[in-house]
């Protein structure tokens, strides 16, 4: 039983992804291609052409851990890593998709991943909150998953294109995460308790990680022309809310066909 | 909290998401997938990975994951 629920959350999540990879390929990856021509060119004027730092310091993270070798394997991504698909194209070994796979390829499989991911994630809070998908239910899930994983981070970090200029990618990696966990939280305190204080606290799990601040580039000179990038944080934010709301409604069409007579 | 009690909260969360898991089966399938979904989100948009990051570049951004 518990591997059925599980099956159906993926099942929803590998639908979700196909439909998001038409979705990408129609309105997002071109801008992302468009945006590589101008990555590589140099910024008029400056010498360091690209947006993010060239070199920087470790945080505090890596520096003082009581688990260095832990620390390290959990870190999320090192400068060295940073931009490699540029790096590739101008002839590093490093990298690479994986399996020789084409770059359309790679784009379907983690769009796969990413979808059935997200299809758990989905599911496992719709179970611990009693809550599930449903047909009801499904596009208010699918709704709030796209408020709190997209819409709301955006606000402090918006979706960037390849050769924005961005603050240290670790940082901003860490106050993603906590922007969509505690964007989750408030929705859900929002969402499903009737008690004024937790309405009240939801929103104030919702503001608190701008209050904070999303980590921000010292410098925002970029190669790459603004139109693009407007149109690119549109283009995304709307084929991820169409994604989450394929999901919640497959989801819940799902959970409401196969789930319910087990 | 009575034992009558706890056994009507029990059957009214079961009723209410018309799954047919207990409690307990519910509580260990909801932390397994979101185990399992935190670890594949993870590894698709975050993980310190040159060719996890190459293969998934473009969902990465199109996702609004930071990346670069």
């Amino acid at each position: 039983m518990i591997v059925k629920t599980l099956l159906a959350a993926i099942c929803a999540g590998l639908i979700a992804g196909s439909f998001m990879t038409a979705a990408q390929e129609l309105r997002v990856v071109p801008l992302i291609l468009e945006a590589e021509t101008y990555e590589t060119a140099p910024l008029p004027g400056a010498p360091e052409a690209e947006g993010y730092p060239a070199a920087h310091e470790h945080s505090s993270r890596a520096g003082g851990s009581l688990f260095p070798s832990l620390a390290s394997a959990l870190q999320l991504v090192t400068p060295a890593y940073a931009h490699e698909s540029a790096g590739q194209e101008a002839g590093h070994a490093d990298g690479g998709i994986m399996f020789g796979l084409s770059r359309f390829s790679g784009t379907l499989i983690a769009n796969l991943v990413t979808g059935a991911g997200f299809g758990l994630l989905l599911a496992g809070l719709g179970l611990v909150t009693s809550t599930p998908p449903t047909m009801r239910n499904g596009l208010v899930w699918g709704a709030l998953g796209w408020l709190s994983v997209h819409m709301l981070p955006a606000l402090g970090l918006p979706p960037e294109l390849p050769g924005f200029p961005a603050g240290d990618l670790g940082d901003r990696q860490i106050w993603w995460l906590m922007a969509t966990v505690l964007s989750a939280l408030g929705l859900g305190l929002i969402a499903l308790r009737k008690e004024i204080w937790a309405k009240a606290a939801g929103l104030g799990l919702l503001a608190l990680p701008h209050l904070y601040g999303a980590p921000q580039p010292g410098d925002l000179a970029s190669p790459v022309p603004a139109v693009l990038g407007a149109e690119f944080a549109v283009a995304a934010l709307a084929t991820t809310l169409a994604f989450w709301l394929v999901l919640g409604a497959v989801s819940g069409a799902i959970n409401d066909r196969f789930l319910n007579t087990a | 909290m009575s034992h009558a009690a706890i056994t009507e909260v029990v059957m009214a969360v079961t009723n209410a998401s018309g799954v047919s898991l207990s409690l307990n089966d519910r509580m260990i399938a909801g932390f397994l997938s979101l185990f399992i979904g935190a670890f594949l989100v993870f590894g698709a948009g975050l993980a310190n990975s040159s060719v996890l990051h190459d293969t998934a570049h473009d969902v990465r951004h199109s996702f609004g994951f930071p990346c670069h």
